[in-house]
């Protein structure tokens, strides 16, 4: 599949569309936009990974596919540590692949509160149809690995609504435990370039030259240190909540940019278990949604260097458990918050600084949501628990929950999130929106933004589905549009 | 349909001379016709108002000691069932929380383990698990521990008293009533009527903040199907209203019926800023640590939060339906002080 991406050989480039990253936003963009017979330069900043050529979930992947190895931070109190991908596909390569279809609800929310034109709940559907055939959304053929049937039997015990989340996986029947990954450089990066548009990687684009409301060309950095440049008539911006405001911004483009980042902030426990069930390389797939959407529970990675992080935290007491990984997996809790971020683009920085803040009430729900899932573990029959945060007590039995809480606060706990969204919100409330309708910067010709930074709020659910859905049906609409135009 | 038991030979009911007690005596004397009734009173006092109400058996004693529960239970067997609804929510000072909530229970349920009682009901509450954290959260039947202050831990190290007893064999079911209301109130709650009634009732934040609540007698069909329900053993069950009400709802209910009562009601007019709730709630935790307890402190600084359950469990397992609402209950409530020649 390497074939498909060309390493940059001339700095000068040309095309009628250029799309700005190669994630959710940017391959969905890309191959809508080249079906319909656009000119379309996709430039990726990170590399292309061939899938199976790093471990999922290990350091290597960090190191290659991540930004900045994996650890970013958002400034705040809490400091809340995320991740994103920085890879041809963006974060579908590296994240868990648990595909949600956007809410009705929160459709109706959006399109209320933002005023987005046309949100039809039918074609969104009829979207996500098309993308769950593409991407091969399925359940596990089997049971659930030991981890993910923790999730199952905990909740189950204490009558918590809990199912399976479908993954965009393909399964071999004879080894349920041997899923393909059906990430962008599976499906809409390779459609992309059959059908005509050029893959770039290792370049990336340091800002756009706009004049009277127009970009005419951007301004490049590959690889190897040298400088570019790109000259498009309509430019789609998709490199993710984090990376598409700061663009924008270093573009000098005005608007409501940057100001309202989205995150599903997340506080984590590992747990002891007696028989072995640790699955390094997987995650699992059961969620917990009875407190949903403000708060729910799932797994996480477990590799031993995942396990000994979220042990760390209390690493005097708890760190001699590392010798038993196998039986240790690690456990999430989940928020929707009512709390804000910023990005920021600094001149002289190649990063943004991002910062955001907790409210009271988040603060609540992350103590309230940890011990919950401490009480399913139990539930699940863990021997033992252990709270990812400072000076946190041993869980053995339910009594001992008192004492976590007690102990338990915010700032003491590694805070962290992978759902990153509504920098860009899309609407047309310019008090509160950076782009219009379908994804078009406010105040300028040809600027559109493709990804999750259109989200208006973080939907509740992993967000992929939702941002595949809404950018094909950007993409559509400006295709259409642009046909009509002639 | 919930399978339930016949009527035991003895009923023992702690706590007798409470709130809940009374309410409990007051059902189960006709209803009980062909067994006893065996009531613990504090006082010999307590002792002659409770046989006035007709043909019971009254020990006198403090729960705090252990002797007194073996006495109470002298002689039964697997034909008594208890319903321990001793229990101090107001106390002078912090120490009586754990004598009567923690130690009291203990006494009772190792005593109830010794003389193998056919079942013992705990009525618990919601401070073990302290308050939710935003108030749209509702607890669910099983939730972590999060104790409220010291009420809150002497019933959650109650409830671990009985958890523990019945781990080696003990049949012994636990419900957790909300904040409760209704006949046979003591004295102090009529201030909650004179608040409403001009206007005083402190509202703190929005007023959105919700609270369970249960109407007594609902709460003794809660008691009396957690005793009757073979399959409620080891459990713990919420009994509340159908649903939580919000703070303004409950002001504005109350106000609506003192007002169809005849009362004349001056509308709502204090209200508090959020930072007043969590002052009070400061003030409490200061309080409590010196070991002693104020009464407005402590039920100021809990308004602030939302403390909502879900009954569904109790009505899947227990059958349990409540069937009076706040505004029906907070009528009755009103006649009956009323009828006691009680100043609302």
């Amino acid at each position: 599949m390497n074939a498909t991406a060309t390493t940059p050989g001339t700095v000068a480039m040309d095309a009628e569309v250029l799309i700005v990253g190669s994630g959710a936003g940017g391959a969905t963009t890309a191959a809508v936009l080249a079906g319909a017979g656009f000119d379309v330069l996709i430039v990726e900043e990170g590399e292309w990974v061939e899938q199976g050529s790093v471990v999922p979930f290990s350091l290597e992947q960090m190191d290659r596919q991540y930004r900045a190895g994996g650890v970013t931070v958002a400034l705040g109190l809490p400091s809340i540590a995320y991740t994103e991908g920085r890879c041809a596909g963006g974060g579908t390569e590296i994240n868990s692949g648990l595909y949600r279809r956007p809410p009705d609800d929160v459709l109706q929310r959006w399109a209320a509160n933002f005023r987005i034109a046309d949100l039809d709940h039918d074609e969104v559907h009829s979207i996500a149809n098309e993308v769950e055939q593409a991407l091969s959304v399925s359940t596990v053929p089997g049971p659930p690995s030991a981890p993910s049937d923790v999730l199952r039997r905990g909740a189950d015990g204490l009558g918590w609504q809990n199912s399976e989340i479908p993954r965009w996986m393909k399964y071999d029947h004879h080894d349920p435990a041997k899923g393909q990954r059906q990430s962008m450089t599976r499906t809409y990066l390779p459609q992309a370039v059959a059908a005509g548009a050029r893959l770039v990687t290792g370049c990336r684009i340091d800002a756009l030259e706009m004049g009277n409301g127009t970009a005419r060309r951007a301004t490049t950095t590959l690889a190897d240190g040298r400088r570019g440049i790109i000259t498009f008539r309509h430019v789609f911006v998709c490199g993710g909540a984090i990376q598409s405001p700061a663009l924008l911004q270093r573009s000098r483009i005005p608007g409501h940019i940057g100001r309202s980042l989205a995150v599903h902030p997340t506080v984590k426990l590992a747990a002891r278990f007696t028989d072995e069930l640790n699955v390094p390389d997987d995650v699992p797939v059961h969620q917990v949604r009875e407190f949903a959407p403000d708060l729910s529970f799932g797994g996480s990675a477990s590799q031993p260097g995942l396990v000994a992080l979220a042990l760390s935290d209390q690493w005097a007491t708890f760190g001699r458990s590392i010798v038993d990984w196998r039986r240790i997996s690690v456990y999430y809790a989940a928020i929707t918050s009512e709390g804000r971020g910023r990005v920021r683009a600094v001149r002289g920085l190649r990063d943004p600084i991002v910062t955001y803040g907790l409210t009271g009430r988040d603060r609540a729900l992350l103590g309230s949501g940890l011990a919950r899932l401490a009480l399913l573990m139990l539930e699940a029959g863990a021997d033992e628990v252990y709270p990812s945060f400072r000076g946190a007590p041993l869980v053995r039995k339910r009594a001992d929950l008192a004492a976590m809480r007690s102990a338990f606060s915010v700032a003491r706990a590694s805070v962290m999130t992978v759902h990153l969204c509504s920098t860009v919100p899309m609407g047309e409330d310019t008090t509160k929106c950076g782009a219009d309708s379908f994804g078009r910067v406010h105040g300028t010709a040809n600027v559109w933004v493709n990804d999750a930074s259109l989200l208006p709020t973080a939907p509740g659910v992993n967000p992929q589905g939702t941002v595949m859905a809404l950018s094909i049906r950007n993409a559509r609409r400006f295709a259409s549009t642009e046909h009509s135009r002639g | 349909m919930v399978e339930r038991i016949a009527d035991p030979a003895v009923t023992i009911i702690t706590g007798a001379s409470g709130w809940l007690g009374r309410a409990l005596v007051h059902r189960l004397l006709p209803e009980r016709s062909d067994g006893r009734l065996r009531l613990l009173a504090r006082t010999t006092a307590e002792a002659h108002e409770l046989a006035a109400l007709g043909d019971v058996d009254v020990v006198i004693g403090d729960i705090a000691k252990p002797d007194t529960a073996q006495r109470l239970l002298h002689g039964t067997g697997p034909a008594a069932d208890v319903i321990h609804a001793a229990g101090i929510i107001h106390p002078g000072t912090t120490r009586q929380f754990f004598e009567i909530n923690t130690n009291g229970t203990r006494n009772i349920a190792e005593a109830a383990l010794d003389h193998g009682v056919r079942r013992l009901v705990h009525v618990s509450s919601n401070s073990p698990f302290g308050t939710n954290p935003q108030p749209s959260d509702t607890f669910r039947a099983n939730e972590p521990y999060n104790p409220y202050l010291g009420y809150g831990r002497s019933k959650m190290h109650g409830e671990i008293a009985v958890f523990d007893a019945i781990g080696r064999g003990l049949d012994a079911t636990i419900v957790r009533p909300p904040w409760f209301y209704g006949p046979f109130q003591p004295p102090r709650q009529t201030t909650f009527f004179r608040l409403v009634r001009s206007g005083k009732f402190p509202v703190v934040g929005d007023g959105e903040q919700r609270r369970s609540m249960v109407y007594v007698d609902n709460l003794v069909d809660g008691i009396i199907a957690a005793e009757m329900t073979p399959a409620a053993r080891g459990n713990g069950y919420w009994i509340a209203d159908e649903r939580a009400y919000t703070v303004n709802e409950i002001v504005a209910t109350v106000g609506r019926a003192l007002t169809d009562e005849g009362f004349t009601v001056k509308p709502p007019s204090t209200r508090l800023p959020a930072i007043a709730g969590r002052v009070a709630e400061f003030g409490d935790r200061i309080v409590q640590s010196l070991g002693r307890y104020q009464q407005q402190l402590h039920v100021l600084g809990e308004m602030n939060h939302t403390i909502a359950c879900d009954i569904a469990a109790s009505r899947a397992d227990l059958g349990y339906e409540p069937r009076v609402a706040l505004y029906e209950g907070m009528r009755t409530s009103i006649r009956w002080c009323v009828a006691q020649g009680l100043t609302l």
